[in-house]
């Protein structure tokens, strides 16, 4: 197309070549336009074939430096060499997408290996055509289209004081003619009428969810309920948390369905950890209520995080701390779960526990504070109880 | 050759300006001109990623459940057979496993997202640096933080939605967070929840939010910012024919056009690629969410960094409780009131500048960080003071890979997160007033050639040669501040009552912090000093010799 | 200031190169590498680390004066002659065979610098003299629980047959069997109830994908893709350093053979979403890529588009 070195490269844009030889870009020899505006120039507006040494291009020709033909048809070949690339690997796309069809055994990008390599068929050969394409404007525009550098003027974005009284005037006059502003009684109601249909959507919200009541301050936990390993549902005895340092997490027995976990919203609330250490090892500062919720050593602690509620599970028996790994509120699992660092305040709540006839470990009742991130209301009971004493 | 556009497009072009009447304003939009600058296409990125992720996420919602209804998994993933999960969950592995290309499309929707919220921080530093928000841009500022606010909730609801252990843990400390409001928590956690957490709305909550109300508002805003800055038009750098009236650069046809065509196409193949070979959030791996499993290392994804340092640093010194009901500011403070100072302080901060300098004109020309030492030292400042939260957000991972105690890195978080800003800004100040005094010499003498002459007194000098007329535009374009007059008592004695009282004396204090260091160069006549400099050799002024000449 | 100023002329003046852009492309592409070779994991370090073995008859044939003399000349100047313990290594009664296997075969004892906790290496002793260690202590001071021998242990090393044919026939014969252990007891686990009981007793220490996490105290808990079966058994039937212990009536043999079938499952599994898994750290690592190379190489493009051009400055 640009062998004829003043055919046009892109739209409205041809390009007056002889003029540009090697080093002479600014074409001369039409009018300077000034700065470039609005000026109602059209695609019509240049009607007559002007010579080949005029410049021809929307912009004026001070603003305008035009590529040589040379490096333009360079560009070309190497915009066009991008375009066949990017076609190329769009077409390797979508064979890659037919190269991975499904099996007698499923999908055959269920298999992870198998997947991988999909994944890096479709994405990379998608990959290649995007970039050639974008590698192929680029050429474009930096070899074949001329670099320009064109002026515009910013608006002046005040209107002058003229306009601005004509139109304050005006609002003015139809506020007045209108009534809104002469007829106090009509735009007051008018008010009134609005609120209450303002606040209906929110209203309408009031249905999203029951009142929180007390539910947040108790769990399914209750005298006698055993407690099972998590991903086992086995129930534990408390023999079987035999060497001091172990730990294992545990939930409420299903009441209705052994074999299977509580609900996900009671697993949130009643979810333990045990921990198993040597009787003296209980720090001194601990309440002989709070000894009295353990059994032969071992305790029990809501392992939801009083902070914000992850679960607090990282153990360390060495120390006996227990440490949340979101925000690393720390608790002293010999303590009470008394807080040692961190960003929580309330020590976990303990569960009670004790052993049935057949030597399996049982709750004792409910926790002892309310499980979970501090709420508005978690510690009011505790505090009222305080007070009467 | 002809100009006339071939009868097709011009009969198109009829039919469509006899309804519309577009032949004037076509033009003018196709003539509008776009600076040549890469930091100008810092928030084209973040335009790009936007519609990729708009694209994507189309296609992920194709297969996509928001249920969190319990099934037992029997799909093409045989790992996690006979699992039992939540639909969404399940749905997700079934993009992943058995849609050809799904798991592409999700890494592209996850890697996007990653790069749309970076490249809208990369844009909003670039604007605040250079005082772009300022008059008559305040407003399309406002609207650019609205939409990185939204971007990020955008983020977190549709990283919650996959139901994987991460993924869940990220929607229970946002639970933790509403419960912690005072009177109002437990009932907005109920109500967003549908009851207790985990309950089995909130993904179809969340999901609604994702797709369509976020969705929605982020894209009237987005649209609302594009228009503003075309009939704004862009700001410029300072530079020959660069001015306050008019802005130079490619115009849009044909040149910009193509330009910001390759761009998106860039963009798209730069996160194409990452997708390709580089695994995002595998959530497969994760396994499904319970309330009752975590994982050491646990991070929300970047932009959600900052607030998980910043509750991971805060102590729990503070809390305290109100006859009884308790006030947790451990969560309230990091969670709502830090992230609260960080983001009305960027909403504010054009009509607080604008007000402490009392610059009430238009400005299209950008500033120079180094003009405006104490809008640059804020700015890092803030960098820093986010910096750190969000490396805090990560104090597991530096303890861990360094061997350090724990509870040391949080401590060291603490003192930097004050100590860090407050040298940063001190320091940026200072870089910024050399850089003033280096801009001036530059002016004032031009620039050091690199060849060294031997004056006939045997003396070395290094020769300087005239600055460019480009240098010498951008350095003269400096936009002095302008201290506040003196005006605290007229000129018989009685005090300015705009300068009296609190309000008075704080704009007083403020406006002479701000305006007190300059290097004027306002005086200097450009290449002035040039020829006295190379005559009157000799220990000129008391500066370095070698350095200098 | 010259020198400086002619590197910069020289890239100045090359920056305007019609091929400056495809550079800017291509250095970008290389930082990607030269960044992911820092933080790729070295797979093939982890498929090595798979391959061990249980050979029931070293501990079946145990050389206990062997042991002894081990034990005295690595062991006894911390924890003592009697075992007992002294300040800088705790006592040995009562911790039993399966502590000190999962100990030495792991390398981190003897530990030369008792004060730090001890990173994983390689043993000092072979599979023989483990076994006798392990059995004298255990002999002598008593308790503990066994070493599990039903979880393959450590391969077989060619250094521990005959030189010559016949050693090589052996040990080819040893590692064959040892593979096939193996693979039988890493696939005869349940990997749901596995995962479950990982995720809820394990993943907060070791993380989801086992590749450790922080502790107080600048300890941490190590990353377990390297460890072989028996010692994911040892480690849960003895917790070591400030682990906690896993009872074998909580966690059942076939309980933790669950345990160690999902975690050497998702080990081996290949990363569905590309070569590049981050290490699988998870969402720090993605967003420091996200940054680096993803935003870093759009900018890149940004460059080359914007780029001021040669004739036209």
């Amino acid at each position: 197309m640009t062998e004829n070195p003043q055919a046009p490269n892109s739209g409205p844009d041809p390009a007056a070549n002889e003029a540009s030889g090697t080093g002479g870009e600014r074409v001369i020899g039409t009018p300077t336009g000034g700065t470039a505006g609005p000026t109602g120039m059209t695609a019509d507006a240049p009607q007559e074939s002007t010579p080949s040494s005029a410049h021809e291009g929307p912009y004026p020709p001070e603003e305008t430096h035009l590529r040589t033909e040379e490096e333009q048809r360079r560009g070309e070949r190497i915009a066009a060499l991008w375009f066949v690339i990017a076609f190329l690997a769009g077409v390797g796309f979508i064979v890659s997408y037919f190269l991975f069809p499904p099996g007698p055994d499923g999908p055959a990008v269920g298999d992870p290996s198998t997947g991988q390599i999909a994944n890096i068929a479709m994405g990379g050969t998608l990959t290649v055509a995007l970039f050639a394409i974008g590698a192929g404007m680029t050429v474009w525009v930096r070899r074949v289209i001329p670099h320009y550098e064109v002026a515009s003027p910013y608006d002046e974005l005040p209107s002058d004081e003229q306009e601005k009284s004509s139109f304050g005037e005006f609002f003015m006059r139809g506020a007045n003619e209108s009534g809104f502003t002469r007829r106090p009684l009509m735009r007051r109601t008018l008010f009134a009428a609005m609120l209450p249909l303002g606040v209906a959507p929110i209203v309408l919200l009031r249905d999203t969810g029951p009142l929180p009541g007390d539910i947040l301050k108790q769990t399914m936990w209750e005298d006698g309920m055993h407690m099972v390993v998590e991903g086992t549902s086995r129930r534990i005895r408390a023999e079987d948390l035999a060497t001091p340092g172990g730990m294992i997490t545990a939930l409420p027995e299903n009441p209705e369905d052994p074999e299977h976990p509580v609900s996900l919203n009671d697993q949130s609330k009643t979810v333990i950890i045990l921990i198993k250490m040597r009787p003296d090892d209980f720090d001194s500062e601990m309440t002989e209520e709070q000894l009295g919720w353990t059994h032969n050593g071992i305790i029990a602690y809501s392992k939801i995080c009083t902070h914000v509620g992850c679960p607090a599970a990282l153990y360390e028996p060495t120390t006996h701390r227990i440490l949340c790994p979101c925000h690393q509120s720390t608790f002293d699992a010999a303590n009470a779960a008394k807080v040692v660092f961190g960003p929580a305040h309330r020590p976990l709540p303990i569960l009670p526990i004790r052993v049935d006839d057949e030597g399996y470990l049982v709750a004792a009742g409910d926790f002892s504070s309310p499980v979970g991130p501090t709420f508005w209301d978690a510690e009011r009971d505790n505090y009222l109880a305080e007070r009467e004493d | 050759m002809s100009t006339q556009p071939p009868k097709a497009l011009a009969s198109a072009g009829n039919y469509l300006d006899d309804r519309f009447h577009l032949a004037k304003t076509g033009e003018k939009n196709l003539r509008k001109v776009f600076p040549n600058h890469w930091s100008f296409m810092l928030g084209e990125i973040a335009l790009y990623s936007f519609i990729i992720l708009i694209i994507t996420g189309v296609f992920l919602s194709i297969w996509f459940k928001p249920s969190m209804q319990e099934v037992i998994y029997d799909g093409a993933y045989t790992r996690l057979q006979g699992v039992e999960m939540s639909e969404a969950y399940a749905s997700t592995l079934y993009i992943m496993f058995e849609v050809r290309g799904g798991n592409l499309i999700r890494q592209i929707h996850h890697w996007a997202a990653l790069i749309f919220v970076g490249a809208l921080v990369a844009h909003m530093l670039r604007v605040f640096f250079t005082g772009s928000f300022r008059k008559p841009r305040e407003l399309n500022w406002l609207i650019g933080v609205l939409i990185f606010i939204v971007a990020i909730l955008e983020g977190l609801f549709g990283y919650s939605l996959p139901d994987d252990m991460p993924s869940g843990m990220g929607v229970r400390i946002l639970q933790g967070v509403l419960l912690s409001l005072p009177v109002i928590g437990p009932h907005l956690s109920f109500f967003l929840f549908g009851g207790e957490f985990p309950g089995e709305d909130i993904i179809s909550r969340l999901y609604l939010l994702h797709i369509l109300v976020l969705p929605g508002i982020l894209l009237a805003l987005i649209t609302a910012h594009i228009f503003i800055l075309w009939h704004q038009k862009h700001t410029q750098y300072p530079g020959p024919r660069r001015t306050e009236k008019q802005v130079v650069g490619s115009p849009m046809y044909p040149a910009f056009a193509v330009k910001g065509g390759a761009f998106f196409f860039f963009t798209f193949a730069v996160i194409a690629g990452m997708s390709a070979i580089i695994q995002v959030n595998p959530i497969h791996l994760f396994g499904p969410f319970t309330p009752t499993s975590i994982t050491s290392g646990l991070q929300p994804d970047w932009y959600m960094g900052f607030m998980e340092g910043s509750l991971r640093i805060f102590p729990d010194w503070f809390d305290f409780q109100v006859a009884g009901y308790a006030i947790p500011t451990g969560v309230l403070i990091p969670a709502l009131v830090i992230p609260g100072i960080l983001f009305t302080g960027l909403a504010v901060w054009p009509f607080l500048e604008q007000w402490i300098t009392g610059d009430k004109r238009h400005h299209n020309v950008a500033d120079r960080p180094r003009n405006a030492p104490v809008r640059t030292g804020l700015g890092v400042a803030g960098i820093v003071f986010y910096g750190v939260l969000w490396a805090a957000g990560a104090n597991d991972v530096i303890a861990e890979t360094f061997s350090i105690s724990l509870y040391h890195t949080t401590y060291f978080f603490r003192v930097t997160l004050i100590l860090g800003p407050i040298l940063g800004f001190i320091i940026t100040k200072r870089i910024c007033l050399g850089l003033q005094r280096r801009d001036r010499e530059t002016l004032e003498h031009g620039y050091e050639s690199g060849v060294i002459q031997q004056l006939p007194g045997g003396r070395f000098i290094e020769v300087h040669q005239p600055s460019s007329a480009e240098t010498v535009d951008t350095l003269r374009a400096k936009d002095e501040p302008v201290p506040a007059p003196d005006d605290t008592t007229d000129d018989q004695g009685i005090p300015n009552p705009k300068r009296s009282g609190l309000r008075g004396r704080l704009w007083l204090a403020l406006n002479h912090w701000y305006t007190k260091d300059n290097v004027p160069v306002s005086h200097v006549e450009p290449g002035a000093h040039h020829h006295a400099d190379h005559g009157a050799a000799g220990t000129n002024s008391g500066r370095e010799g070698p350095r200098h000449r | 200031m010259t020198r400086n100023g002619e590197t910069v002329k020289w890239i100045n003046a090359r920056r305007r190169h019609p091929l400056a852009g495809y550079a800017v492309v291509v250095l970008a592409l290389a930082l990607l590498g030269g960044v992911y070779s820092v933080v790729a994991p070295d797979n093939a370090d982890r498929a090595q680390a798979q391959a061990q073995s249980a050979d029931a008859d070293i501990y079946e044939d145990v050389d206990i004066s062997n042991g002894k003399q081990i034990f005295t000349q690595s062991c006894a100047s911390c924890h003592g002659m009697g075992g007992e313990g002294t300040e800088n290594g705790p006592s040995l009664v009562g911790v039993g065979a399966a502590s000190v296997d999962f100990q030495v075969s792991t390398g981190r004892m003897p530990s030369m610098d008792p004060d730090v906790q001890m990173p994983r290496k390689e043993p000092v002793y072979d599979r023989e003299e483990t076994a006798d260690l392990a059995a004298y202590i255990s002999e002598e001071f008593g308790g503990g629980p066994a070493i599990p021998l039903d979880a393959p242990g450590s391969e077989p090393e060619r250094a521990e047959f005959e030189d010559g044919a016949a050693g090589d026939e052996a040990y080819e014969e040893a590692l064959e069997t040892y593979e096939a252990e193996y693979e039988a007891y890493v696939s005869g686990g349940d990997i749901d109830a596995g995962q479950t009981l990982y995720l809820t007793n394990c993943a907060q220490c070791h993380s989801w994908s086992g590749t450790g996490g922080a502790l107080t105290d600048g300890h941490y808990a190590p990353p377990i893709g390297e460890a072989t079966p028996r010692q994911l058994y040892e480690a849960m039937l003895t917790g070591p350093g400030a682990m906690p212990v896993f009872d074998e009536t909580t966690v059942t043999p076939e309980e933790k053979q669950d345990i160690i079938t999902h975690v050497e499952e998702l080990q081996m599994e290949a990363d569905a979403g590309g070569i590049f898994n981050l290490n699988r750290i998870g969402q720090a690592a993605e967003g420091f890529i996200a940054w680096t190379i993803g935003i870093g190489l759009i900018i890149a493009a940004a460059v080359w588009i914007t780029a001021k051009q040669r004739a036209h400055d």
